[in-house]
């Protein structure tokens, strides 16, 4: 028969277990809204910048940039990201178990610390390490980014993929690559990032020769760069709300657990608490009929 | 001929207009309908909106523009509708950015072109607010 008092203390555990799971649903709740809004108010800028690039890049003839060019892939250059922090699911051992399928030699730039500490773990390429606080601030993705592309550019890696969460909705979040160079199937992401209901996508409507200011060269030197840098950046917001969500999801699963798991062990104690009360009233009667 | 200008966070400006002015890396210029196909770089400023008869004032930082068709898109880092300008607040955000661009040997490149940035914007919009009132 489990002692009474071990029971007591067992139920009171766990009924603090649930408090503290609670607590961080709550706190995850919050900070999902405000990551998801930001993430979904991002996409019409990066829906226009890619379309902007379209255009330019259907209607230049002469368009050679090396963020176009397509080499054979040796090495791909991914960068993850993942969570500094734990308890959020299955959101971190998805990305590392798309790692692990891949087979082209890949070369890493971690992003959280959960990403860094697999990657030293399994022994992999690891070239740097970026610590992007919970704010997203531009300047330090864009420091990253630079990185990728001077990797790009001098030939170590042979392309730069983003490896994420995407969010997709509270229930679910799916790793994918977001593929940032070279630069391809621009028309495709436009359609996704303008969404359904959006009129269609449409390159040909105005067949006059475009005109550049100041001109072709300089355009797209800065328009590219802003191109990759907002991709990254906003893989990394998707993926900062996905871990909210998936946290809050988690949390919740934690506490309804709690909650079931009292409940069987408040039965248990009464159980045991009447168990006893009966043993004691056998006995009394008992003792009260031999004495007779 | 249609505007739209969308900054990252969010689109701030979509309606059918009669002409723009934009402040271009290479000058002021007059988009006005049939313009032939453009993109141009856009430097902090204030844009000019002429929509039957009135016009409107924005105040806009760096990005980009581009004319084609009937419809002209500019992406920018940000703007801001004239009236929606808070001088006081604007002069502070100058201020701190000015601040930080003072102990420039500790920063990168990028935080210094942001900063420079954020300060022409500011100037930008404190021109807008003054030209009108």
């Amino acid at each position: 028969m489990p002692n009474l008092r071990e029971i007591r203390r067992r139920i009171k555990s766990v009924k603090n277990t649930r408090q503290i799971t609670k607590a961080m649903e709550l706190v995850a709740a919050s900070k999902m809204k405000k990551a998801q809004q930001s993430a979904l108010s991002g996409q019409p800028y990066a829906a226009l910048l890619a379309e902007t690039l379209s255009h330019i890049s259907t209607r230049i003839e002469e368009l050679e940039h090396p963020f176009f060019e397509e080499r054979e892939v040796k090495n791909r250059g991914i960068i993850l990201v993942t969570t500094n922090r734990g308890l959020c699911g299955p959101l971190n051992s998805n990305l590392f178990r798309e790692i692990l399928r891949a087979e082209t030699p890949m070369k890493f730039v971690s992003v959280g610390r959960k990403g860094r500490q697999f990657l030293s773990r399994s022994d992999r390429d690891l070239m740097a390490d970026f610590v992007i606080d919970d704010a997203v601030p531009y300047v330090q993705i864009k420091q990253m980014t630079e990185f990728m592309i001077d990797k790009f550019l001098s030939g170590k890696i042979d392309t730069v993929e983003v490896l994420y969460p995407r969010f997709i909705n509270v229930l679910t979040q799916a790793q994918s690559f977001a593929k940032l160079l070279p630069i391809h199937g621009l028309d495709e992401m436009i359609t996704e990032l303008r969404g359904k209901d959006a009129e269609p996508f449409e390159s040909t409507k105005d067949n006059r020769n475009f005109s550049f200011e100041p001109d072709p060269k300089s355009i797209l030197n800065s328009l590219l760069p802003l191109f990759v840098d907002r991709q990254a950046y906003q893989a990394v917001l998707s993926a900062r709300a996905s871990e909210h969500s998936a946290r809050m999801v988690a949390m919740k699963t934690a506490k309804d657990n709690a909650t079931k798991l009292i409940d069987s062990l408040t039965l248990q104690f009464n159980k045991a608490r009447q168990a006893a009360i009966t043993q004691e009233i056998l006995e009394i009667a008992a003792a009260t009929s031999s004495n007779s | 001929m249609k505007l739209e200008i969308v900054i990252p966070k969010g689109r701030v400006y979509e309606d059918t207009i009669d002409s723009i002015v934009v402040p271009t890396s290479s000058g002021e210029i007059n988009i006005l309908p049939g313009h032939i196909p453009l993109v141009t770089e856009v430097e902090p400023g204030g844009i000019i909106v002429s929509k039957s008869g009135e016009k409107q004032f924005l105040a806009i930082s760096k990005g980009f523009a581009q004319c084609l068709g009937d419809k002209i898109s500019i992406l920018a880092e940000d703007a801001i509708h004239m009236d929606e300008i808070d001088e006081s607040a604007v002069e502070d955000a100058q201020k701190r950015a000015e601040e930080s661009l003072a102990t420039i040997e500790k920063m990168s490149d990028e935080e210094i072109v942001m900063l420079e940035t954020q300060v022409a914007y500011a100037q930008a919009q404190i021109l807008v607010k003054k030209k009108k009132s």
